[in-house]
């Protein structure tokens, strides 16, 4: 297995130590790898996909994504905008944006065309079965439509890495597995790393791979 | 599928548009601001022009003034030298100064000699020209219409009762406002007998082979080497520079500058509470991919559409209240209802300066923000 995305000796710490929410970290990821990371709440699953996904610095240890340190071998803001798609519970589309607009705002410093970037928009949506709801805005939309739109904007730049964050914690169940059909879906088609965090037995159990977390370790 | 296009510019637009009543709370204060700024600096603009109107109609190519600024009052004497001088061709004294003609009405008064050359300058409507030494005045058109006044009345000022001799036709609009009166009379009126506020003086033909500029500065040289402590500024620069354009140009730029000071900080306020607002909004975009300057040309971007509509409003708004003041009486002669362009641009710049002067502590913190930090922000 090649390792990926590699994690050694990783902590992070808040309030001056007081608080540790990862104690020494050792993950390695490969790619187009499917895996759930759960465990109870601060056990530090979500500062884990943080870090994974180089939205913080971790305070020790590091993150490496194909063999080069992040935050110092690559740039953070190139990685998330171009290595990484994230998914949130919570959704996080802009209110005043339609959902096509919403799916084009991480292309806008990526891809200098405007027409390719709504082009492109428009084909993703239409991969999420949204395309009938493109010009909508967030609050026309169901929660399920609206974490569509949201895996497609975490698709915008086309990532080797989606990175979830508890998706399915705002749906019903119907559509929790609707949203977990059309992420292995992706993963499995575009051969993408899912790398995603979960509170549900029922998800976490059925990742190929699961890593447990607890008190900021991963569990044996 | 129909595919709508987000660009960099229409995502400011919509992030304005979003909080729309205090985008256009912020919008009027600075459109205020600058609208005050057109109003006042044009309205003192006008009054400079005025001012250089009177030197040109009258023909005055210098201005003998004292060198200091306290004493402000030169010798009458030195008259008599300054007409010796082989390249001054007229010289003649004069004071001005405002005073009260009525409760409500105030006025320019000049002080001038019945035989000055600044005479020529003026249209005589009715009446005739005031005798030296006699308690007489010329009204202004425009002032005789507001008083009411016609020749052959008499008139009050500082306790000294004038005979009106005569109404005329200024080439100015300052000149139609204006009291003029024998010099001898209003140096007792304020109490300067024997000093004048300046010596107006007509030179003679520039000299074949110099060019004005040269002849200008010649004839500086030969009157401030002749008057020592005086100085001879040219009509142009003195209609500039004389104590009463200057303190209107003082007082417009000041309270156009307290407004505009208003209206910057009414932007700042606009873009701090939209960043303090937008501060999860900020994480997302973070983690989506958008770098430091993104965020910081956005929220920058948003203050700079904020300062252009402000100033495009308020250089509106200025000209109309010019447009206001070219319709009354009292001040028609002086403002012109054409647009003011070349002050429209100047208020376009510090418009555009003051949403960039604004939004830039702003942006800055909205860009530092951690992405994780702003995304765990309620």
């Amino acid at each position: 297995m090649t390792d990926f995305l590699e994690v050694r000796g990783l902590t992070k710490s808040y309030d001056d130590g007081k608080i540790e929410a990862l104690r020494g970290v050792d993950v390695c990821i490969a790619a187009g790898e499917y895996v759930a990371i759960a465990g109870p709440s601060g056990s530090g699953k979500s500062t884990l996909l943080h870090l994974l996904g180089g939205l913080d610095c971790p305070t020790s240890g590091e993150v490496r994504f194909k063999s080069a340190s992040l935050g110092s071998a690559i740039d953070l803001n190139t990685y998330r905008a171009r290595s990484v798609g994230f998914v949130f519970q919570a959704f996080y589309l802009m209110a005043t944006l339609r959902a096509i607009e919403n799916v084009q705002v991480p292309m806008m410093g990526v891809e200098r065309s405007s027409s390719k970037r709504a082009a492109r928009a428009a084909k993703l949506l239409e991969e999420m079965g949204m395309e009938h709801r493109a010009e909508q805005y967030p609050n026309q939309l169901s929660a399920g439509e609206r974490q569509r739109v949201a895996i497609a904007r975490a698709l915008a730049n086309d990532p080797e890495i989606l990175l979830a964050d508890e998706p399915t914690g705002n749906l019903d169940s119907v559509n929790s597995a609707k949203i977990m059909e059309i992420l292995i879906g992706i993963q499995q088609k575009r051969g993408m790393t899912l790398i995603m965090v979960t509170h549900a037995p029922e998800i976490a159990c059925c990742a190929p791979r699961l890593i447990s977390m607890r008190d900021g370790k991963v569990e044996a | 599928m129909k595919a709508s296009p987000l660009s960099f510019t229409g995502f400011v637009w919509k992030n304005l548009k979003r909080r729309r009543l205090r985008t256009l709370l912020t919008l009027c204060g600075i459109g205020m601001a600058i609208g005050a700024f057109v109003g006042l600096v044009g309205f003192s603009r006008a009054f400079e022009q005025g001012w250089a109107k009177i030197y040109s109609s009258s023909g005055i190519d210098i201005a003998v003034i004292q060198q200091t600024f306290l004493n402000t009052s030169v010798d009458e004497s030195v008259g008599a030298k300054l007409k010796a001088l082989p390249v001054v061709a007229a010289a003649t004294p004069m004071i001005y100064n405002v005073m009260d003609l009525t409760p409500d009405v105030n006025a320019l008064v000049y002080g001038w000699k019945a035989d000055s050359f600044e005479f020529q300058s003026l249209t005589m409507l009715a009446g005739q020209r005031f005798q030296d030494g006699k308690a007489e005045v010329m009204l202004g058109d425009l002032l005789a219409q507001d008083l009411k006044k016609q020749p052959g009345d008499s008139m009050e000022i500082q306790g000294t009762t004038f005979k009106v001799v005569g109404v005329y036709h200024g080439g100015s609009g300052l000149e139609a406002g204006a009291v003029i009166m024998p010099l001898d009379q209003l140096q007792q009126l304020s109490s300067m007998q024997g000093k004048v506020s300046t010596y107006h003086v007509r030179l003679r033909p520039a000299p074949r082979g110099l060019t004005a500029d040269e002849y200008m500065k010649r004839a500086q040289a030969q009157i401030q080497a002749a008057l020592p402590g005086l100085r001879a500024v040219p009509a142009a620069e003195r209609a500039n520079n004389n104590q009463f354009v200057r303190m209107a140009a003082a007082s417009a730029w000041g309270t156009s500058l307290i407004a505009l000071l208003i209206g910057i900080l009414g932007i700042a306020n606009t873009m701090a509470m939209s960043v303090f607002e937008r501060t999860k909004e900020i994480g997302i975009l973070r983690a989506l991919g958008w770098k430091q300057n993104q965020v910081l040309m956005l929220i920058q971007l948003e203050a700079l559409v904020l300062g252009v509509g402000g100033g495009l409003m308020g250089i509106a708004l200025g000209w109309c209240a010019l447009h206001v003041l070219a319709l009354l009486p009292q001040t028609a002669s002086i403002v012109s209802s054409s647009f003011p362009w070349v002050l429209s641009g100047e208020a376009l710049v510090i418009a555009v300066l003051a949403g960039l002067i604004a939004g830039a502590v702003p942006a800055w913190r909205g860009a530092q923000l951690s992405p994780v930090e702003a995304l765990r922000h309620d």
